[in-house]
């Protein structure tokens, strides 16, 4: 196996009295999409605040590629090339689409310099251009972000994403509240960019899952329940307890049926 | 070219040949008082746009930039009247004194947003309006410092000096419109579009790699800036410096200017200050209670153009060209908006 490209020892996160993330060990080995899964309020997105800096953990650490993160400033966290899409689209609104790609290409540089037209930098400009082909939004590049359809905000952060030239990317739900074909192409997206980068993924939608993920984490009430493969999952007694299927839903079905 | 381009360009070259022809122009025309209201206007303008370079492009509600005019207004005041310096150091000093105030409070304001950022605007200013007003030796308390004008420039025996009313109109003019022209370089640039993209949504701005602080307190001293030579200007016209320009009432009257005229605009803060010192110069003669006309127009432009003065102007340039293009195509079905 190789080198684990994440890695959280013992990582605590409280809100008040509750526990979010409870004492959790996970490792994300390099080279895998890897899903993590969970019903609400199970501390997946919690546990992806305190990775990617927005939150820090009352105790335990948060190793990327071996390097402690552990409570670094999340514009630092970046810079080292962990990105993460937010479980609520969220681009600039009132950005253009090319320069939502722009700013999300060169934003992460130390300097920013304050005179130079941003436009001059031909070497970005292509990269933006590269990108907008590969989302297939050229069409839209110079409409206000804000006044994109839901389908066409969620391929732009797709799009952020790629030119930010990840080296570990988390995906929040990032096919929550799709069409069906919306999610399709989605889908397709993120296997393409699974090829090239790491990915973890939160993900609801279980056919989504179990499509694309090498391996699942299921997580309840802030620690880990099981991992592993799709089958090995879904044959879980305990996750499908917690979370697939409950037995009262299928005594109701079955009375139903009897009825 | 488009329709749209060739518009503003030629508003903005018909309104920088009137600036450039004021000291002639306005006096033939109206009165030689005119000449020194505009004069006013470009001063005042300068410090709206340190509101707007806060509120319009990296979203600060800052209702304490007075503090930093105030700071440009004493650096001059203090450094002609007590430290006897000439023009240029004591304009330095002003400019200085202001980025330097301007950095200190900003380490601690820009740590917070919205109504706390605002509040603790609010606090700094007040706190150096009453050490300033208290320090009656070196600031002239209420009474404030009159100073003497030295010379701008001497080159053997002959001399430039805001005495000249002319001299006077044509550096207050020349500075005013670098200070823009700076505003609109850094609007443009890689720093410019981290400022917008801070504004728009602070959090994904983090996670895109911005530095959120580092880049807030920038602006926050860039504002300081702006206010402290718009200061630093109006000590030298009016020759002379006083704390009644630090008070908050100064700040928000910058706010309202700013966000009438189009906040997030360039030169929304120019339009929005011209409107409301010209309703005060015209009105104030006649009504004592001019100030109401400014709060009915202030809260109407507010409800009726949320983008102010500018953003009605830019949606009626919009609505011309859906026109033309909906003439081009008539079969086009246009979808309400």
């Amino acid at each position: 196996m190789t080198e684990a490209v994440l890695e959280t020892r013992e990582l605590t996160r409280r809100f008040g009295g509750l526990t979010a993330v409870d004492n959790l060990n996970l490792t994300v080995p390099s080279g895998q999409l890897h899903a993590i899964i969970g019903p609400n309020g199970a501390g997946k997105t919690t546990l992806f605040n305190v990775i990617s800096g927005l939150l820090r953990p009352q105790a335990g650490h948060v190793f990327f590629r071996g390097q402690e993160i552990t409570g670094l400033p999340a514009h630092e966290i970046s810079r080292l090339g962990i990105k993460r899409t937010l479980q609520v689209k969220s681009v600039f609104s009132q950005l253009t689409v090319a320069e939502n790609l722009w700013i999300t290409c060169e934003g992460s540089k130390r300097f920013l310099h304050p005179l130079r037209d941003a436009q001059s930098d031909r070497a970005a400009r292509e990269r933006v251009e590269k990108t907008l082909e590969q989302v297939g939004l050229a069409a839209l590049a110079n409409r206000p972000a804000g006044t994109l359809s839901y389908g066409d905000v969620a391929l732009l952060e797709i799009g952020m994403a790629l030119i930010s030239e990840p080296k570990l990317l988390l995906l929040d739900e990032p096919t929550c509240g799709m069409s069906p074909a919306e999610t399709e192409r989605a889908v397709e997206k993120i296997r393409e960019m699974a090829r090239i980068v790491d990915i973890v993924i939160i993900e609801h939608d279980m056919t989504v899952v179990f499509g694309i993920a090498d391996a699942i984490t299921v997580m309840a009430q802030g620690a880990i329940l099981a991992s592993g493969n799709a089958k090995q999952i879904s044959e879980d007694e305990r996750v499908r307890e917690a979370y697939l299927g409950r037995p009262e839903d299928e005594d109701y079905v079955e009375e139903a049926l009897n009825a | 070219m488009t329709g749209r381009a060739v518009i503003e360009r030629t508003a903005f070259v018909a309104f920088a040949a009137f600036m450039l022809s004021v000291p002639w122009s306005v006096p033939s025309l109206i009165s030689q008082f005119w000449v020194s209201v505009i004069t006013e206007i470009l001063i005042w303008s300068l410090f709206a746009a340190s509101v707007n370079l806060l509120f319009g492009y990296v979203g600060l509600l800052s209702f304490g930039q007075a503090l930093y005019f105030g700071f440009g207004m004493y650096g001059v005041g203090i450094g002609i009247d007590q430290l006897h310096l000439t023009f240029w150091p004591a304009f330095g000093l002003g400019i200085v004194a202001a980025i330097a105030m301007a950095l200190v409070s900003g380490v601690f304001a820009v740590r917070l947003t919205w109504h706390y950022f605002a509040i603790i605007t609010v606090v700094f200013s007040l706190i150096f309006y009453f050490i300033a007003v208290r320090i009656k030796p070196l600031t002239g308390g209420d009474d404030g410092i009159n100073f003497s004008m030295p010379p701008t420039f001497t080159f053997g025996r002959s001399v430039w000096s805001f005495t000249d009313p002319t001299f006077q109109y044509f550096f207050i003019l020349g500075t005013v419109a670098f200070c823009f022209y700076l505003m609109h370089r850094v609007t443009r640039s890689p720093l410019g579009k981290a400022f917008v993209a801070i504004r728009d949504n602070d959090v994904r701005a983090a996670l895109i790699g911005i530095n959120v602080y580092l880049t807030r307190l920038t602006a926050f001293v860039m504002a300081g800036f702006l206010a402290g030579v718009a200061g630093a200007l109006f000590a030298f016209f009016g020759r002379y410096a006083s704390a009644t320009y630090m008070f908050y009432h100064v700040s928000g009257e910058g706010v309202v200017w700013a966000i009438v005229g189009g906040a997030g605009t360039l030169f929304g803060p120019v339009i929005g200050t011209t409107l409301f010192i010209v309703i005060r110069e015209i009105v104030s003669t006649h009504w004592e209670h001019h100030s109401l006309i400014v709060g009915v127009m202030a809260i109407l432009v507010v409800i009726l153009a949320p983008k102010g003065l500018v953003g009605l102007w830019r949606a009626a340039l919009d609505r011309m060209e859906d026109a033309k293009q909906s003439k081009a195509m008539p079969r086009m079905v246009k979808t309400e908006l």
